[in-house]
């Protein structure tokens, strides 16, 4: 199957968090309410939607530990003539590991997207415990962390002149991760967290 | 009570999140284990040698030299065609050993290269490291050419390339497959160890010579002569 079209899986996943985290998803998460009630709220789009976010940000991630690994046996997995062009990142021993630990980045990704995706189960599972705007801080903390480590990426494709497209998929999941967890730690503060309770005090 | 019994609710969500997050994690792994076969970068038989990009001499002056230029990714055992093998020597101007070898190195270069040699061609590379005294590059030209070396001397003066291939004395040799695994290190605790490309597996070499030592010229007639020969 053409790299892109299995790239295109993993971008669909972001696309429908994304989606549902939107007012768009408010229709969308109608269907989805009576299977996962919680979608009917918007606090609930936003948390199902992160975690589709977070999700997809693994599976790319995974995909991109493969992509080394298959690289390394002397396979080209995602090769062209274009700008586009994964082998010659993914595959270039001076860039494809993790500085001091010298794993793939690919590995770092799965890691970093699991500890995202346990931040966000935890709280939509218990969404009005106390540790939640501490989980919510750990989570916008973590995301905001991975933005050197983008950073330094994005710097290896300049150098090389060349644009990893799965890798870029990782790194945008990971921007829209922080950017809804901001989100959600703005509306913890706000009454839009918990309606409910708004609504029984009164 | 009721406290306790919220914390405790609080306790279970994270448990029960970190299964589902750690279930996912290993599944991820598992396949991503069954469907590949990493093999590591480095210099032991049976590794992909790491590759290096720098400047060469090859008789008419500096050029840019890419490694990676000369490895045919596609060959496999079973198709050995003409795809070449790569003999990399790691020499210092200044060591006694690399100069009383130099010149055997030379007429190997010049026997597994031409029509005589019934096996696959051998492309020889020189890295010229500084371990012992101060070198330069007109001392890598002077010995080149009082040697009458024809392949190219990569200059490794800052001993960049030598540390990414674990060289830590001269001369030292390596046989490298024409997809890039490294086939034998002359550097290794026993160095009659070679790369059997179709097991995938390490074997020993036989000693020609019986001196208890594998000259990169025995691992080259072993080697390459393993799957059947090739064309020139």
């Amino acid at each position: 199957m053409n790299e892109y079209a299995i790239l295109s899986f993993h971008a669909a996943i972001i696309l429908f968090g994304v989606i549902l985290m939107t007012p768009l998803g408010e229709s969308v998460g109608g269907f989805l309410a009576n299977k996962w009630p919680s979608t009917s709220t918007k606090r609930g789009r936003m948390l199902a939607g992160l975690m589709l976010v977070c999700t997809g940000g693994f599976t790319v991630s995974a995909h991109t530990l493969w992509m080394h690994n298959k690289l390394s046996e002397g396979t080209s997995v995602c090769s062209g003539n274009s700008i586009l062009n994964c082998d010659g990142l993914i595959g270039n021993p001076e860039y494809n590991t993790v500085p001091f630990i010298n794993q793939p980045w690919g590995l770092l990704g799965m890691v970093a997207f699991c500890v995202l995706l346990w931040i966000v189960i935890t709280v939509a599972k218990e969404p009005l415990a106390f540790a939640t705007p501490t989980f919510l801080k750990a989570g916008l903390g973590a995301t905001i962390a991975g933005l050197p480590v983008i950073g330094l990426l994005v710097s290896y494709e300049i150098k090389e002149g060349l644009i990893c497209p799965f890798c870029t998929t990782a790194h945008i999941a990971n921007i829209i991760a922080m950017v809804s967890f901001f989100v959600l730690l703005r509306m913890y503060e706000s009454d839009e967290w918990a309606p409910e309770l708004k609504n029984t005090r009164k | 009570m009721m406290n306790n019994l919220y914390r405790s609710e609080e306790a279970s969500a994270r448990g029960d999140a970190a299964i589902i997050v750690i279930s996912l994690f290993f599944v991820g792994l598992l396949i991503v284990a069954f469907t590949s076969n990493p093999i590591a970068t480095g210099t032991q038989p049976g590794e992909r040698a790491p590759i290096f990009t720098a400047q060469a001499y090859n008789g008419n002056g500096w050029e840019t030299f890419v490694f990676d230029d000369l490895l045919t990714p596609e060959w496999s055992p079973n198709s050995t065609g003409d795809a070449p093998w790569i003999a990399v020597e790691f020499l210092d101007t200044d060591c006694g050993y690399c100069k009383k070898s130099a010149e055997d190195v030379g007429n190997w270069a010049e026997q597994y290269s031409s029509s005589v040699w019934t096996g696959p061609e051998v492309i020889f590379i020189a890295v010229a490291v500084e371990f012992v005294a101060d070198s330069s590059r007109a001392e890598i030209k002077e010995f080149r050419d009082s040697y009458e070396h024809t392949f190219a001397y990569v200059d490794d003066l800052d001993v960049d390339i030598a540390g990414d291939w674990g060289v830590g004395a001269t001369p030292s040799y390596f046989l490298v497959q024409p997809d890039g695994i490294v086939a034998w290190n002359s550097g290794q605790a026993s160095n009659s160890i070679g790369w059997d490309a179709v097991s995938e597996e390490v074997f020993s070499l036989t000693d020609y010579t019986g001196d208890n030592y594998i000259e990169l010229n025995e691992a080259i007639e072993q080697l390459t002569m393993k799957y059947g020969g090739g064309t020139q």
